[in-house]
């Protein structure tokens, strides 16, 4: 019988089934086969300015929640949000997200290493509870963002009702998803996050819209160097 | 569009909750008799008035109480269990 090593199998992007097997550049990252480029830079760049759409499932995810979860972060040296529904950046390279008031969702940006550290951490404390992760996640980037937003979530997501450090959980196009906005290279954009399950229907959804408003698929390359 | 509040999420559109029955304080069942169990088993009061009732905020996973008048459908407070000195007055 043929035996397999399961550290040695590459997942797939929970998106990539809706997303173009030939014509797209693939490559393996954090050990996701995912796409890092849908069409020639200049495209892309076109794209990510009038409204780009991209897959980051492939970044790593720590969750974790419980009464004493804020504490077992705090002495493992990650930055807190303070406030519940709320993120900040700790480290330069990794988004810890607070979700309600005792829920964390950690995701290291490309580079970032805090997730690996805290998954190696082997020690059980007690009211601290790991929580899998199986996101799909995208950045959405571009000046008609709020356009799209407009059509799939009943939320304002303008500046002034979404704070810079202010996260929600609500639903787009119809599913749950947590979504707050940030700078990335000194451009605005939105992130979102969904149960990996839904990472087809929602890639799908978000690349009709942003055909039809004149953007595009934009690949994980687009973003390696932020 | 009809809304509800979150105590945690705050003010959303009703689609994003699910109604998770009325909050009903179960008998001791190591003093109550059989049928008192099974009255809190199997009856409901479909009475229309002021009901405590379970929501669950999908999109967070946050289950919460709200006061309900079901005659009106007009939510009077919604606040989270052990936390009802925190309540959130509807619409504000």
């Amino acid at each position: 019988m043929q035996q397999f090593d399961v550290k040695s199998i590459i997942q797939t992007s929970p998106v990539a089934h809706a997303q173009p097997r030939d014509s797209a550049k693939w490559e393996v990252i954090n050990g996701m086969d995912t796409a890092v480029e849908f069409a020639s830079t200049a495209i892309e760049d076109a794209r990510k300015k009038v409204l780009g759409v991209a897959d980051v499932s492939c970044l790593s995810r720590y969750g974790v929640k419980g009464p004493n979860a804020t504490q077992w972060l705090l002495e493992r040296g990650i930055a807190i949000p303070t406030t519940p529904n709320s993120w900040t950046i700790c480290e330069q390279k990794t988004l810890v997200l607070r979700l309600g008031s005792s829920e964390f969702l950690i995701e290291d940006q490309l580079g970032g290493s805090a997730c690996t550290r805290l998954a190696s951490d082997a020690t059980r404390v007690a009211s601290v509870y790991k929580v899998p992760r199986a996101d799909a996640a995208f950045i959405v980037s571009g000046s008609e963002a709020l356009n799209l937003f407009s059509e799939l979530c009943s939320l304002d997501l303008r500046e002034k009702s979404l704070a810079t450090k202010d996260l929600i959980m609500t639903q787009v196009a119809g599913i749950s998803a947590t979504v707050i906005r940030q700078t990335l290279n000194g451009e605005p954009v939105y992130r979102v996050w969904c149960d990996g399950t839904y990472g087809p229907y929602m890639w799908e959804v978000l690349i009709e819209i942003a055909t039809e408003l004149g953007g595009g698929a934009v690949g994980l390359a687009q973003y390696q160097n932020s | 569009m009809k809304l509800l509040t979150c105590p945690m999420n705050g003010t959303r559109p009703l689609s994003e909750f699910v109604f998770g029955g009325e909050y009903r304080q179960a008998p001791d069942q190591d003093t109550c008799t059989d049928a008192e169990w099974a009255a809190y088993v199997h009856n409901r009061s479909g009475a229309p008035g002021d009901k405590k009732e379970w929501w669950y905020h999908s999109p967070s996973g946050t289950w919460f109480i709200a006061e309900r008048n079901t005659l009106t459908d007009k939510v009077t407070r919604t606040y989270l269990l052990g936390q009802n000195n925190t309540t959130q007055e509807e619409g504000k």
